[in-house]
């Protein structure tokens, strides 16, 4: 009886076509469809599948897979099969089946060849209305300054801060490093603050201190992927490259042209080769089956990136539709997509589904050619011992073995045990020689893929679901003018590039500019500094910041001078309130720790290369070819000199808690190094303090700090507080220090430890 | 003296420290609605336990034996026959729930207890990203992990330990600290993790105390230290530094608090006996302990990398798996039960996908003695107990042989949406912005499926 009912009622309720068939959807397929289906296909409510039925269009269109029905064949119409639940896959509304009289409703109407009189829907939510949004401050050209304006005009003026606390300021703002007494007393002789500034730029502390701001950016781990300790064996060459890039004061717009298009420059050095790390090192998840999908994945990300670093935009939201607050399209998305598309990033290692990202050979001197030769030789001779070593263990386990049959069998049987033992540890140690044999140096980096080509739209980021194809192109948005033409035979990279660091782009330099400008006071001049969009904060002085924009690029792009200009300010000198321009932050886990070593004189230099310690054989596991996974690292051993190495030479490990001397990374909110992060979160929570108090850094520190303090109590005292707060003690604290010591058993290391856990010492003021 | 100045450091008045309460990020915080439970205790079969081999019964898959199915679908690896499954079922409880002899000894206690989800999918068959994304709801891009979300959404009960604790008894779980990460959340709703095996209640929390001082000793130098910084303050007032100044005095009171929550020696011996004595045994305890004492958000690992992952010796290794495991959460669940706790604590079991009801090619058509399974993220059998959850109940259904959920599907957003329905949060409502954009712990999916809820 039941199974009759649609028929019944399709025939009761058959009207004839016109105008009848718009009062039957009227009547009996519209108030079904709101009140089942708008929840999530309809624009007032939920989009979901791309597909809406609050418009006659909408439907037509359909969503994702396609139409959602043909009219006049209800058995070709997805929506009758959705309705029906034949597909386990498709079923809907997926909370509750309709009724068989609703079904019935529906399939009448799709025979009845749907009609639907609806006009279009006028979606509200989330459009953008370009021009509009093009209208936003951050897209408008950079106003240029009509005359020289200094920094301080914008600022009215502020007490100043003394000199101590601004020599402790700049000096961690600059290098990483607390000034040391020396420089303290330099400085009361000398009091110029512009040499004393000069002597910081040109330390190598200072690219050591501002790679690392950069390398937060750009998602940095000495890891490939995040999935099963893949190591990046090379991604140090990148960040030494941007400590040198740093140092030498690179000009920005060519710092940003060597990490974009490196590869495609006519130079000698290798440094813009390295420098396309910056497209290659980040989370790619290097154990996707579908490579179709890792290939779009890893292009969504390198567009992320350019577009947080240096466009301060979230291009990635314009992967699957139009961007929901910013004028960036979908189509302007697939433009660089087809860009970083026609660039190889990723190849299949051939050890079961995994990839890894590229990497590329450097050129060499004759010198490291002759440097290479000799460690080759050395290493061929290693081999060729442990090789004998093995043949000898192998003869001795055979010999061993013809013995078996005689009087002392169970000593026998062990010596054969132990031979045989020796010879396959020899073995694996074969195997990790031969995996950290020298060889010329490479990079990871990019290149061309021989057949640029525009891309199609992947529909919903679905790479087998493919749109129209979209010429290759940047963000119109963000740009005023003619766009640079993009040679058929080539990515476009060179031209995205060109594009980034033309005058005529609105967002580069004023990203840039206020980033400086935030490590500098602790806040952004715009505070949201990894993105310029609508949703994001308003410059507090958009006259400064343009300024600083226009500045920096008529003084060649130099970050140095800029930064100088900054710190040379009287609003940079002004005391911190949290009403100024200059707040008071807590130091950065890497300025902690590397202030500690500072103090303590534990601090030992470092001219960067790799962080992994591969070269011990704990350190590296799966180096069996038949593995069907990747050699993976572990940092369970560090090199002995890493505990007193500088922070940002440490490994970075993207798929773990960071090991080591490196755990206070995560203890002090580390940027994680699977995003893209512009300013480090600054948290306040117990386990910074447990760490403090009884973590091994600062104990260790503490008593070598103790050990190297000299002279009777008072001039002890006196170094202390040079030390490590940076000014002199004052007689009141002397007196109650003296009290401590006096009262105290293990004073001095107790005191130590004391002053480099108090707020003075951790906050940057 | 100086550090006779003030109060000193463990003289502190309880006024200020309530006072405190509120600043800090953790500070309890009011849910959206009513909710139905108030921490979470989520046990994590990591690797992907077997739904045929445990709590999805599959009499027709036992048909099949040693031939193929009709059905095939893919998975990591290529696989061929049919496995039955080598596991007697039984039925249980009042709502005659059919489980596996190997969770026998639960289901004898809990069955009308358990709401299991038979009908449990997932996106892919890879382990990192099915973790990420049942425990962060995404499988690639980091995000913040489930814990964190609703630390952040709640904040937690006891300030003086942590309000997401991670226990795994040895080593990291596939995807490591991914799994617990606060991602763009502030750090404070990280999980704080902890290796539980072969350490005493004090080794447990990291830098918990300092071998090298006496109390007495350190308590001298936090004095100190309290006298520099309200010194350094009178002249600054900065909320940051004030702020500082109390995370050492929660600190300290941490040393104490953690050690007694996490030493399980204190429990008497009739409950350490109902738990058992092995690792998973003394990691359920100590969830206990936690929760008891307010912690919001337990994650108890079964072990390093994979344990669950058995590709060869199903027959063996998921036996061992669930011998090593069952008796602790059977205690865990009495336990909780008999101190009223289980109403509201959620407690979540499962693994990040289910396996194959067919075994790997690479063993050949014919079935052998070692035979095992590939993951399946086709579906899978997780199940819930307390807070709020509908006991005795069996929920959606795979196909006859336990390859595909296809009755009455759970995405995993939907099992996050409905976690957080529990606990008075809506998953479309607790987000936060980042790069300009809300985000939310299940995207742009889940949905509560009400027909778990009691």
């Amino acid at each position: 009886m039941r199974r009759w009912l649609p028929l019944l009622l399709a025939v009761a309720l058959r009207p004839a076509l016109g105008a009848d068939g718009d009062a039957f959807f009227e009547a009996k397929v519209q108030p079904l469809l709101v009140e089942r289906c708008y929840e999530c296909h309809s624009h007032g409510k939920k989009i979901k599948g791309g597909l809406t039925f609050d418009s006659r269009s909408g439907w037509e269109k359909g969503g994702d897979t396609g139409p959602a029905l043909v009219p006049g064949k209800p058995d070709e119409s997805l929506i009758i099969k959705a309705i029906s639940y034949s597909d386990p896959d498709l079923q809907m509304p997926p909370k509750k089946k309709l009724s068989d009289a609703e079904i019935a409703v529906l399939t009448e109407w799709v025979k009845l060849g749907a009609p639907d009189p609806r006009g279009a829907v006028v979606a509200k939510k989330f459009v953008v209305n370009f021009k509009e949004a093009l209208r936003h401050w951050a897209f408008q050209p950079i106003r240029r300054p009509e005359s020289a304006t200094s920094i301080d005009s914008f600022f009215s003026a502020t007490p100043r801060a003394d000199n101590f606390t601004w020599l402790r300021r700049v000096s961690f703002d600059l290098t990483g490093l607390p000034p040391t007494p020396q420089e303290i007393e330099d400085f009361v002789r000398d009091p110029s603050r512009e040499r004393f500034v000069d002597r910081l730029l040109a330390s190598r502390a200072f690219g050591e201190r501002w790679a690392r701001h950069w390398l937060d950016l750009v998602g940095y781990a000495d890891q490939i992927g995040t999935a099963n300790n893949v190591p990046a064996a090379h991604a140090w060459r990148y960040r030494d490259y941007v400590i040198r890039a740093f140092n030498a004061d690179k000009p920005f717009d060519e710092f940003i042209r060597e990490q974009i298009a490196g590869d495609l420059l006519t130079t000698t050095s290798p440094d813009p080769l390295i420098a396309t790390g910056f497209l290659v090192l980040g989370n790619v998840n290097i154990v996707e089956s579908d490579k179709d999908k890792l290939r779009v994945d890893v292009v969504d990300q390198q567009i992320e990136k350019v577009g947080k670093a240096f466009l301060g935009l979230t291009l990635q939201c314009a992967r699957c539709h139009d961007h929901k607050f910013d004028p960036v399209s979908q189509r302007d998305y697939y433009g660089l997509a087809g860009i970083f598309g026609s660039t190889d990033s990723v190849w299949l290692t051939g050890r079961g589904v995994w990839s890894s990202v590229t990497f590329t050979e450097l050129p060499q001197t004759d010198r490291e050619r002759a440097q290479l030769a000799e460690r080759t030789r050395e290493h061929e001779q290693t081999v060729a011992n442990v090789k004998h070593d093995i043949a000898e263990a192998r003869e001795r386990g055979h010999v061993l073995a013809l013995h078996l049959d005689d009087e002392e069998r169970e000593s026998i049987e062990k010596q054969k045990a132990d031979a045989d033992k020796l010879a396959r540890d020899l073995e694996n140690r074969l195997r990790h020689l031969d995996y950290i044999k020298p060889t010329p140096p490479v990079a990871h980096g990019v290149w061309e893929n021989g057949a640029p080509a525009d891309t199609r739209i992947t529909i919903r980021g679905n790479p087998h679901a493919l749109g129209d194809e979209v010429p290759r192109g940047f963000v119109p948005a963000a740009f005023h003018g003619q766009p640079p033409a993009i040679p058929r035979e080539q990515s476009g990279r060179l031209q995205l590039a060109e594009w980034l660091t033309s005058p005529n782009n609105t967002l580069t330099t004023r990203v840039a500019v206020n980033r400086i400008w935030q490590k500098l006071f602790g806040e952004g001049i715009v505070r949201s500094v990894d993105y310029f969009g609508l949703r994001g904060e308003r410059p507090s002085k958009p006259e400064l910041l343009d300024t600083l924009a226009s500045r920096f690029v008529s003084e060649g792009w130099s970050q140095k001078r800029l930064i100088r200009e900054i710190v040379l300010s009287a609003a940079y000198a002004s005391a911190s309130r949290t009403d100024g321009p200059q707040r008071r932050f807590r130091l950065d886990a890497e300025a902690i720790r590397d202030a500690v070593l500072t103090v303590s004189g534990d601090l030992a230099p470092c001219e960067g290369g790799p962080a992994l310690a591969l070269e011990f054989a704990e350190n590296v596991s799966g180096l069996d070819p038949k593995n069907v996974n990747p050699v993976a690292f572990s940092t369970s051993k560090f090199r002995p000199e890493q505990a007193r190495q500088r922070t940002i030479y440490l490994p970075v490990v993207r798929s773990s808690a960071q090991r080591g001397p490196a755990e206070i990374l995560d203890v002090f909110d580390f940027a994680q190094p699977a995003l893209f992060t512009g300013q480090r979160p600054i948290t306040t929570v117990p386990p910074q303090a447990l760490y403090l108090m009884n973590g091994p850094l600062l104990k260790t520190q503490a008593a070598k700090l103790a050990a190297d303090l000299h002279g009777d109590d008072r001039a002890r005292l006196a170094q202390l507080y040079l030390r490590v707060l940076n000014r002199p003690i004052t007689d009141a604290e002397a007196r109650e220090a003296l009290d401590f010591i006096a009262d105290t058993p293990n004073a001095w290391t107790s005191l130590c430890h004391a002053l480099l856990t108090c707020n003075e010492f951790l906050f940057r003021l | 003296m100086l550090r006779r100045c003030g109060a000193g450091f463990g003289t502190l008045g309880l006024a200020t420290l309530l006072a405190r309460a509120d600043e800090s990020p953790l500070a309890p915080k009011l849910p959206h609605s009513a909710p139905r439970a108030k921490y979470v205790i989520q046990i994590l079969a990591n690797g992907g336990p077997a739904q045929m081999d445990t709590f999805d019964p599959k009499p027709e898959l036992t048909k099949y034996h040693g031939t193929r199915l009709p059905i095939h679908l893919e998975t990591e690896r290529p696989t061929s026959t049919a496995l039955g499954s080598p596991f007697k079922f039984d039925r249980y409880g009042q709502c005659g729930m059919e489980v596996s002899e190997l969770f026998a000894p639960l289901a004898e206690k809990h069955a009308d207890d358990l709401c299991v989800i038979r009908s449990m999918h997932t996106d892919t068959p890879i382990h990192e990203n099915s973790l990420r994304l049942m425990n962060c709801g995404a499988s690639i891009m980091a995000r913040p992990s489930i814990g964190a979300w609703i630390t952040y959404g709640l904040g937690t009960e006891n300030q003086n330990l942590p309000g997401f604790v991670v226990l795994v008894p040895k080593g990291m779980p596939v995807a490591g600290a991914d799994n617990w990460q606060s991602s763009f959340l502030p750090g404070g709703y990280q999980g704080t993790y902890i290796e539980t095996q072969d350490k005493k209640a004090a080794q447990l929390i990291e830098h918990l105390h300092n071998a090298s001082l006496s109390s007495v000793e350190q308590q001298a130098q936090l004095d100190l230290v309290e006298q520099l910084n309200r010194k350094h303050f009178a002249t600054r007032h900065d909320p940051a530094l004030e702020a500082r100044i109390h995370s050492f005095e929660t600190a300290f009171r941490m040393q104490t608090a953690a050690t007694d929550a996490f030493d399980i020696e204190r429990e008497p011996a009739h409950v350490r006996a109902l738990y058992g004595d092995t690792a998973q045994a003394k990691q359920m305890l100590i969830a206990r302990r936690l929760v008891e004492r307010g912690v919001r958000f337990v994650q108890v690992w079964h072990g390093t990398l994979q344990p669950w992952d058995s590709h060869a010796n199903i027959s063996t290794e998921h036996r061992k798996l669930a011998t090593e495991s069952c008796q602790g959460i059977t205690a865990l669940l009495s336990d909780l039960k008999s101190r009223g706790l289980l109403d509201e604590t959620l407690v979540i079991w499962g693994g990040e996908f289910g396996r194959t009801p067919t075994v790997e090619l690479s063993q050949g058509e014919k079935v052998s003695p070692t035979a095992g399974r590939d993951h399946n993220n086709h579906g899978f059998t997780m199940w819930l107990a307390g807070g709020g959850v509908r006991g005795g109940t069996a929920y959606g259904a795979t196909d006859e042989f336990g390859f595909k959920a296809v009755e009455n599907r759970v995405h995993v957003h939907d099992l996050q949406a409905t976690v957080l329905h529990l606990l008075g949060l809506d998953h479309e409502r607790l987000t936060y912005r980042h790069s300009g954009r809300d985000f939310r712990l299940t995207d742009v999916d889940g949905r509560v499926v009400t027909e778990l809820l009691a």
